[in-house]
């Protein structure tokens, strides 16, 4: 291994590797946020609140760090509660922003608590798997897993913010893999959540094409679609990764099963897929219309370039004018003269990309990699399994955060408001990032000795 | 120590291995795609992002002028002023308070409405034609007004001509959507020639445009201006139009009696042309004004180059040509002779001559000055249809003269092949009219010209030519005519000196005694060419003077009857200007 655990490599006890990344990203997401504030002449003022959110994060760090994770294992029901209680107090005294009842306002800071309801869900729900390890089988376990994440997810329904709730997903499927659920659940989770969110979505393609006149038209723009969409030919990876996945569970399935298949599972499989469908009216009437629109602009963003394909458009050139080392500090036109949306929160990497340049771009990937591959590392030299669920989940979470935010910002995923992680401007998600990396070196403390 | 639960062994890996890869094939495409986007397709984002970034005013560059070869300016810049109004900037002058101000300062009634064309960058056009006293007016009066109004300067051509070289100037007008899909260097508002010179010679005339260029933000807000390029001016052009001569022949053939026809004045020894006229025209000055659009509903067709476009049946001028053929092939000397007694008999069918009582006991010579018909008749069938194509070929009828304006038509000549085999039979009866210049033949004014100057020549053909060199503002030559031959025509001596004597005196004696002048002596023939369109064309072909020939002419009177009237006089009256007044100002 590369990077190979020596003792010698601590500060109280912490990895210095996680520590030295997190500064460096400190560092880029104040330069980053400075230069983006500077059109809007707020720079200070979000330096200055980002750096406090990061003053207070290191101090959690070291005092996760210092608690044992042994104790959240025992007492997950206690855990669980309290982040019901913290996601329903703010659906009562929560102040609205952008439309979203999600902030507790303290005047001069506001705080948005599912950033902590969802390390709370990691901590609750690792534990509750890991203690009921041996029903792992029973498919009412599985159910009553998926309920415990339900209620998360409905609650922050209720906000609403559609964007945080995305990532449970990963994390929980993530987590049931890991932990040994039958493929075929997961199969069936995978498959749920696709019709979820698929029909919705060919209902936005179909709707915006029955818009036109003429049968012909109707014809022409599906297909202009169809093709432009495999013609991007990264989008063929995603099919080809989901395609993979799906072939490789099918195929142990079936040798599991020595080519017998129970009807048992084919109802399963139907029922998920009929549950999906029946999910999916819910949310397409959830959905709102920028929402909508920008599944259309996912697929082609020029349909509306000037409306909600701008941001993706925008992101792209922005990144891309950056070229090898960037136009330098301070000089990004694209980020200086306001062409960038959101370029101190959800497109401080365009940002950045533009002002460094791909060296640096790189530079973050490779930093946001190695902090991921530190923490499986962490999950795999923990001594009870607990540990290992509980860095395992962390990890996902953190590579969700970037794909998703990362993609968004490249055009491979939908717009979505998934903030990057430690970059972004966010008091509350540098804070709870910063408490989760706390717990993985509380999980590395103590594990470091036999 | 626990152990992870790996029931299902894939590939060596445990699920935890499966997860830690799919996570590095997610991150290795984030990679892959940040590397397309900023090494790959770097340059084309970096343009992109700093066309949105400037903005541009352009300042119009004037196109460079068109002289003749007599130093006259043929077309001439004029300037107006365009008030642009900057709809996105920050100023708190709004629209109304705009009106108000510009009213007092004219003391008449503005009334500006934001133009959703956006033709000049971003800001809207306001007031068009603005005179110099209108522009200082507002700078005297009121600055404020700046942030919000910017003032450019834009050329407009003027034709000092009118309608007398509408058709080898050709006009301007703005550029359509295709061609600037064809050609990325025109922007949408700028100007591109049409027809004539303006077209042909576009990319040395047009200059470059100037601008302005102001950085902006993402709201299109002005921020700063950073640089200023100065229009480039076109270059001007040298043409070898004679603007005398073009003048004489505009006034002769109007006055003829249909006024509609062309005049073609080529220089034998060069192939400059002197003079290209084509009636009726259009004045390109009035272009954007209802005047200027009726001409495309007129039935006399004013857009129509009849010089180069307009394919005439040549009638009795091609004459010449079946001469040379028949002197070149038979051998036939002047004292050879056959009789024409008005009426020629060939199978069931009765070819008269134009003289109905017949010209008698004639010679060639004779022949080609009476222009007696039955005379070429007999002789047409002695050459052969094939002998009389190969010797049109000769004279390079039927193909384009290459000269260096656009649109140029090829006229027709008919092919021998298919005429023998397959499809239309070719009878004798069609040779006889072929061998007078009806048939399926026809021409354009311009070839009959330059067979002229072969004829001139004994057999050189230079390509015709219109712009003798260019010149940018600093003098530099852009662009030199090099005299280039086209072809050559081979006779016998015998032929020429045969063909040069019967063309003498067709003036003198024959059937263009009314181009006869002072002291100089002409050669040429004269055409009556029947067409469906109604009365006879009336050409007349010749150059002058015969024993060392200078300019050779070709005029074709539409529907005007007998070539020896209208056409004859309108030659007459330019080969006087040029030997009583240009000839005698060269030396």
């Amino acid at each position: 291994m590369i990077f190979n655990f020596n003792k010698k490599y601590n500060i109280f006890g912490i990895d210095v590797y996680i520590l030295c990344i997190i500064f460096i990203l400190m560092i880029f997401s104040l330069l980053g946020i400075y230069s983006a504030g500077n059109s809007s002449g707020n720079s200070l003022k979000y330096i200055y609140i980002q750096f406090i959110a990061f003053f207070i994060g290191f101090i959690c760090i070291f005092v996760f760090s210092k608690i044992n994770y042994k104790y959240y294992e025992h007492s997950y029901k206690l855990i669980y509660i309290l982040s019901l209680i913290i996601l329903i107090s703010v659906l009562i005294f929560g102040s609205t922003k952008r439309g979203t009842k999600g902030w507790f306002d303290f005047g001069f800071i506001s705080f948005q608590p599912v950033e902590i309801a969802k390390i709370l869900f990691i901590l609750s729900f690792s534990s509750f798997i890991d203690l009921n390890e041996r029903k792992i089988k029973k498919i009412y376990f599985f159910i009553f897993s998926l309920i415990m994440f339900f209620v998360h997810l409905i609650l922050i329904m209720m906000q609403p913010d559609f964007s945080s709730t995305l990532s449970y997903f990963p994390v929980v499927l993530i987590l049931f893999f890991i932990i040994g659920v039958k493929s075929f659940y997961i199969l069936c989770s995978i498959v749920f959540f696709i019709f979820l969110i698929s029909v919705p979505f060919f209902k936005i393609i179909i709707n915006s094409v029955l818009i036109l006149e003429t049968f012909q038209e109707k014809i022409i723009t599906v297909f202009t679609n169809v093709i432009f969409f495999l013609k991007t030919g990264y989008k063929i990876f995603y099919f080809i990764t989901i395609l993979l996945f799906l072939i490789i569970y099918c195929l142990m399935f079936l040798k599991k099963n020595k080519i017998k298949v129970k009807w048992f599972y084919i109802f399963c499989l139907f029922c998920s897929m009929l549950i999906g469908c029946i999910g999916s009216i819910f949310i397409e009437k959830y959905l709102k219309d920028y929402q909508r629109k920008r599944l259309i602009v996912f697929i082609n963003p020029n349909i509306d370039s000037k409306g909600a394909g701008y941001n993706i458009i925008q992101s792209k050139i922005t990144i891309g004018s950056g070229k090898l080392l960037g136009k330098g500090f301070m000089n990004g036109s694209q980020t200086q003269f306001g062409f960038l949306p959101e370029q101190h929160t959800d497109f401080i990497f365009s940002s950045i990309c533009e002002e460094f340049g791909w060296v640096i771009s790189q530079l973050i990937i490779i930093l946001y990699f190695v902090l991921i591959y530190r923490a499986f590392v962490i999950a795999k030299k923990s001594h009870d399994r607990y540990g290992y669920l509980v860095a395992i989940g962390i990890a996902t979470m953190f590579c969700f955060y970037v794909i998703m935010n990362i993609g968004m910002a490249i055009g491979i995923m939908p717009v979505t408001g998934v903030p990057l992680l430690l970059l972004s401007y966010g008091g509350s998600s540098v804070f709870s990032s910063l408490c989760a990396i706390g717990i993985l070196c509380s999980i590395d403390i103590n594990n470091r000795y036999y | 120590m626990w152990k992870l639960k790996n029931k299902f062994n894939l590939f060596g890996t445990n699920r935890h291995n499966i997860v830690f890869c799919f996570f590095v094939f997610l991150f290795l495409c984030i990679s892959f795609r940040i590397f397309y986007l900023q090494i790959i397709k770097g340059n084309m984002y970096k343009i992109i992002s700093e066309k949105q970034r400037f903005y541009n005013i352009y300042e119009y560059a004037p196109r460079g002028l068109i002289y003749s070869s007599d130093n006259c300016i043929l077309v001439n810049n004029k300037f107006k002023y365009i008030l642009l109004y900057d709809s996105s900037s920050k100023s708190k002058n709004n629209l109304s308070q705009i009106n108000v101000k510009l009213s007092k300062i004219f003391n008449r009634k503005v009334e500006l409405f934001e133009d959703k064309k956006k033709r000049y960058g971003k800001s809207t056009r306001f007031i068009d034609n603005l005179t110099l006293k209108d522009v200082f007016k507002i700078q005297e009066n009121n600055i404020n007004l700046y942030d919000k109004i910017n003032i450019i300067k834009k050329p407009y051509r003027v034709y000092c001509f009118d309608d007398m070289t509408s058709h080898l100037t050709g006009y301007t007008s703005e550029v359509t959507f295709d061609e600037i899909k064809k050609n990325s260097s025109y922007k949408i508002g700028d100007y591109i020639g049409r027809g004539g010179i303006e077209q042909n010679y576009d990319k040395y005339i047009r200059g470059k445009n100037g601008y302005f260029q102001f950085e902006t933000n993402a709201k299109g807000e002005q921020l700063k201006q950073t640089t200023y390029v100065l229009p480039k001016i076109g270059a001007n052009v040298y043409s070898t139009i004679n603007s005398k001569l073009q003048k004489v022949s505009y006034e002769a053939l109007k006055n003829s009696n249909t006024g509609r026809g062309a005049v073609v004045v080529l220089e034998t020894k060069s192939g400059a042309i002197l003079a290209l006229l084509s009636l009726p025209s259009f004045d390109a000055n009035k272009l954007g004004k209802i005047e200027f659009y009726k001409n495309f509903i007129n039935k006399r067709s004013p857009f129509f180059n009849r010089t180069l476009q307009g394919c005439y049946p040549p009638g009795s001028i091609f004459k010449i040509i079946t001469f040379s053929a028949i002197v070149d092939i038979l051998n036939i000397d002047i004292l050879d002779k056959k009789k024409c007694d008005g009426n020629f008999k060939l199978g069931n069918r009765n070819y008269v001559c134009w003289d109905k009582h017949g010209h008698g006991e004639l010679n060639i010579v004779d022949a080609m000055s009476k222009s007696c018909n039955i005379f070429f008749y007999k002789y047409a069938l002695e050459v052969g249809i094939k002998n009389l194509l190969e010797y049109s070929k000769n004279f390079y009828i039927g193909l384009k003269t290459g000269i260096d304006l656009p649109n140029e038509k090829k006229g027709f000549l008919p092919i021998i092949e298919s005429a023998n085999t397959g499809g239309k039979h070719w009878f004798k009866g069609d040779t006889l009219s072929f061998a007078i210049g009806q048939n399926s033949l026809c021409v354009t004014p311009l070839q009959m010209a330059c067979m002229m100057s072969i004829v001139a020549n004994k057999g050189i053909y230079y390509t015709p030519y219109i712009v003798e060199q260019i010149k940018d503002y600093n003098n530099n030559i852009l662009y030199k005519h090099e005299q280039k031959i086209n072809g050559m025509t081979k006779l016998s001596d015998k032929t020429w000196n045969l063909l040069h004597s019967s063309l003498i005196k067709v003036i003198e004696t024959g059937t263009g005694w009314r181009c006869n002048i002072r002291d100089v002596k002409i050669s040429g023939k004269t055409g009556t060419a029947q067409n469906y369109h109604g009365n006879d064309h009336s050409w007349f072909v010749s150059y002058a003077p015969s024993d060392n020939p200078e300019i050779s002419i070709a005029v074709i009177v539409e529907n005007a009857g007998s070539g020896g009237l209208s056409a004859v006089q309108i030659a007459k009256k330019i080969y006087n200007v040029y030997f009583n007044n240009i000839k005698i100002e060269k030396y």
